[in-house]
């Protein structure tokens, strides 16, 4: 059309509009939050493998995801160590604790992560610094994320019990909080101490191992394996096992498809308003757009002017809504809420969205039913 | 699709024959037009008049390609219209009629130049002939200095000039008019009613006018008088009565 009818009509009857840029405003809106935070509270499953180095893993044989591990026979590391492309091998120590600050208070589960405190260890480089890391080799000294502080309900220097075994708190980090609960981290030794069997039980539940430069990764997982499947073992590469436990959080436990019936739920509703709101203003110039039909406009050229308003609502509700999710990721973030802004998903949700503006911009189009020019003669 | 030959002033561009349309409710078949036949010349306002109800509207939407008879054959420069398909019938209308209605249909969000401009892309034009194209048609209903204006921001009368003007710039030979005075006072009608009679002279098109005002009997070439879906009277302004 020569004249921009769609577009100065929007301008023109905004408020008439506004639900449907409002509606889709909240779907983008919605939709990327919650992909943020299915991202960043699932993601941060795998945080032990993701803020860790090392090629492989090492745990016990189907293994889903980190907190279910068992513990390893003790002969493991030794099978894993005779492999000649294996360059470190270093245990990792994963274990229930019960914590308690106070003896009149109650006491509450958590993780403690019992890792190699030498400075070139595997463990968590990406979280611990290392002058944290030196002085979890002082005994009994953990570690805790600053966001956990108040529900551990400690402070620096505080000296709670694990299992009723004293320890200090010694420093504070960010980036721990997982899905499954507090995690802290502790030495090898530490942790030893901490478990019940105590430093008598030499058995963890996993084994990080790095190759030799030039390895072939592949090759030696398949050679690790087959050593596994006769001493009770499985090896995963980082990536893998990552993706394994990301996996299960995601789609074994039914959280993954709350996830997506919320995201139907909120695209639906975007899609309903945005069309009925469509349909609405289509029947409100339905006179209008028969007098054009009457003139010898086609159908077609009205349908467009329809689509293109859906286009322009997708396109500035997608705005809105992008513009409110990252106020809403932004404060998130600063109170340490885990999310994860990934490109792929995020394109994906806006797609989403301007899909479901087109939709509804389809579905309206059968309102420019009601405009026919045979009824402007009565 | 033979084209329409030009049309010279008192040519026959648009005749019906035997034109027969009921409308069903429920079960109840009611007749509104019964055999009727008409010629419709070009240069002239020919108006169709009649008390509500007697089917002078749905005469008006058989003859120009709006509604399909039931029976009967309309002919419209030299054209069966109803063996015409679909698209074939848009594209006539796109090319050879226009349409006043009794509400203005303007949209509230295009000035009065970008109303009249809106029929004209589809016939091809650009942009800025478009804009020439319809700012002559406002100037025609002596509407130039209010080409900026919206509905919001004109009278009645100025609204259904501006309809005009959207019509009239197609340049149609087929001008249909439906109570084109009945929501306008008596200075806006008469304003209207003149103009489709200026435009039928300037523009040689038939202009087929349908209205129950009494006020715009005064200025047709042509009267004819319908009832119960018949014609029952053809005046010519100058006393001459033709065959009904």
């Amino acid at each position: 059309m020569i004249v921009a009818l769609a577009r100065k009509t929007l301008l023109n009857e905004w408020r008439r509009f506004l639900p449907a840029v409002v509606a889709v405003a909240f779907s983008a809106l919605l939709l990327l939050v919650q992909t943020a935070l299915v991202l960043g509270i699932f993601g941060s499953a795998a945080i032990y493998i993701e803020a860790s180095k090392g090629d492989l893993w090492v745990g016990y044989p189907g293994t889903r995801t980190v907190e279910l591990g068992r513990l390893l026979p003790a002969d493991t590391e030794i099978w894993v160590r005779l492999d000649e492309a294996v360059d470190r091998v270093e245990p990792y120590r994963w274990i229930y604790g019960d914590w308690r600050v106070r003896s009149d208070q109650g006491a509450f589960s958590m993780y403690v992560s019992g890792i190699d405190t030498s400075a070139d260890g595997l463990m968590f480089t990406r979280v611990l610094p290392a002058s944290l890391r030196a002085r979890l080799e002082q005994p009994d000294s953990i570690v805790v994320d600053v966001a956990d502080m108040d529900k551990l309900g400690v402070v620096l220097g505080d000296r709670p019990r694990i299992n009723g075994h004293a320890v200090e708190v010694v420093g504070t980090l960010t980036g721990l909080r997982t899905l499954g609960g507090v995690n802290i981290l502790t030495s090898l030794e530490t942790a030893g101490r901490i478990q019940p069997g105590g430093l008598a039980d030499e058995r963890v539940a996993y084994y990080v191992v790095r190759l030799r430069d030039g390895a072939n990764a592949v090759d030696a997982q398949r050679r690790l394996n087959a050593q596994g499947r006769e001493h009770g073992f499985q090896v995963w590469s980082r990536d893998e096992f990552a993706k394994v436990v990301t996996r299960y959080w995601l789609f074994d436990t039914g959280a993954g498809l709350a996830v997506l019936f919320l995201s139907v739920v909120v695209s639906l509703t975007g899609a309903v308003i945005t069309s009925q709101t469509l349909m609405g203003a289509v029947a409100g110039s339905a006179p209008e757009y028969a007098a054009l039909q009457a003139l010898g406009i086609g159908m077609g050229a009205l349908r467009r002017v329809v689509i293109e308003q859906a286009a322009w609502i997708g396109a500035s509700g997608l705005l809105l809504g992008v513009a409110g999710a990252a106020a809403a990721l932004w404060m998130a973030s600063r109170n340490d809420v885990p999310i994860a802004v990934e490109a792929l998903p995020s394109l994906a949700c806006a797609l989403l969205v301007l899909g479901i503006s087109m939709t509804s911009g389809w579905a309206a189009v059968r309102a420019l039913r009601q405009a026919d020019p045979a009824s402007l003669l009565r | 699709m033979n084209e329409p030959q030009a049309v010279q002033p008192g040519q026959v561009v648009l005749s019906g024959r035997g034109l027969a349309k009921s409308f069903r409710s429920g079960r109840i078949d009611t007749p509104i037009l019964r055999g009727l036949s008409l010629e419709v010349l070009a240069g002239e306002l020919t108006l169709v008049s009649g008390p509500s109800g007697c089917g002078k509207s749905t005469l008006l939407a058989l003859l120009s390609g709006l509604s399909r008879p039931d029976g009967g054959q309309v002919e419209a420069l030299g054209q069966s219209l109803w063996s015409l398909d679909e698209q074939s019938l848009e594209r006539f209308r796109l090319q050879h009629t226009g349409f006043v209605f009794q509400g203005f249909n303007l949209f509230a969000a295009l000035d009065a130049v970008e109303q009249v401009m809106l029929p004209l892309g589809a016939l091809g034009l650009s942009r800025t002939a478009a804009r020439e194209r319809a700012m002559t048609a406002l100037d025609e209903v002596g509407l130039a200095p209010r080409a900026k204006l919206r509905p919001a921001e004109m009278s009645g009368g100025e609204k259904q000039r501006v309809a005009i003007a959207r019509a009239l710039a197609k340049n149609p030979q087929l001008l249909f008019a439906d109570e084109p005075t009945s929501a306008l006072d008596a200075a806006n009608g008469q304003m209207v009613i003149d103009l489709l009679h200026r435009l039928a002279r300037t523009h040689r098109a038939a202009v087929l006018c349908v209205s129950h005002d009494p006020r715009v009997v005064g200025h047709a070439d042509r009267v004819l008088h319908m009832e119960d879906g018949r014609l029952l009277d053809d005046t010519r302004s100058g006393a001459t009565k033709g065959p009904p």
